[in-house]
């Protein structure tokens, strides 16, 4: 699954240890998201979507299988 | 803190281990090939578990958690690997030891085999998915 949290990221001017401090993992489970590695629990894709003002539909990019 | 605690345990488990381990080996006359072999792979382990441990420590240094939902799903998975193996391996050694050497092992080989097998599939099998994300 992609996402957009690389590019919101950048444009908040935050690194991967800081959105995983705020969203409270470690910083290599937002590195596998970001790469597509590792599909995350609702809850912590709402709390990560939450860090990044935004949605979920807007940070996730769904694709039918 | 949770974290803390568990890096504690942990690192006292190994230290209960390396003390284990060199009380046997202090114990023991002349040591044989499969005891060199058994003292290795529990050396080998003690390595990799010390890696997780460090890996921990790391992170709690840094203010992250020492684990989060993606350890613990890895950590499931790994144990159910390790669980796996460990039932395989109870069936599967001594038959094929009994095949191969027709050499029948008692229990106590077979439990130390079990445990070795198990933890070493466990360690393996977290160490992958750690490091595959998933």
């Amino acid at each position: 699954m992609k996402t957009h949290i690389k590019e919101l990221r950048a444009r908040y001017d935050l690194t991967q240890e800081t959105l995983a401090r705020k969203v409270g993992v470690r910083r290599e489970t937002i590195l596998f998201i970001e790469k597509g590695n590792y599909n995350p629990s609702l809850q912590l894709a709402h709390d990560i979507a939450k860090a990044l003002q935004t949605t979920i539909d807007n940070l996730f990019i769904f694709e039918d299988q | 803190m949770k974290g803390k605690k568990e890096i504690i345990v942990a690192t006292v488990l190994v230290a209960m281990v390396l003390l284990t381990l060199f009380s046997y080996l202090m114990g023991t006359g002349e040591i044989e090939f499969n005891q060199i072999l058994l003292v290795g792979i529990v050396l080998i382990l003690v390595a990799l578990a010390m890696y997780i441990i460090w890996d921990k420590i790391k992170n709690v240094q840094k203010g992250l958690p020492a684990k989060d939902e993606r350890i613990i799903s890895i950590n499931y998975k790994a144990g159910y690997y390790g669980f796996t193996a460990a039932i395989w391996s109870v069936v599967l050694i001594p038959t094929i030891i009994d095949i191969i050497f027709g050499y029948e092992l008692d229990g106590g080989d077979i439990s130390a085999i079990v445990v070795l097998i198990s933890g070493f599939v466990f360690v393996v099998s977290y160490l992958y998915l750690y490091r595959k994300g998933k």
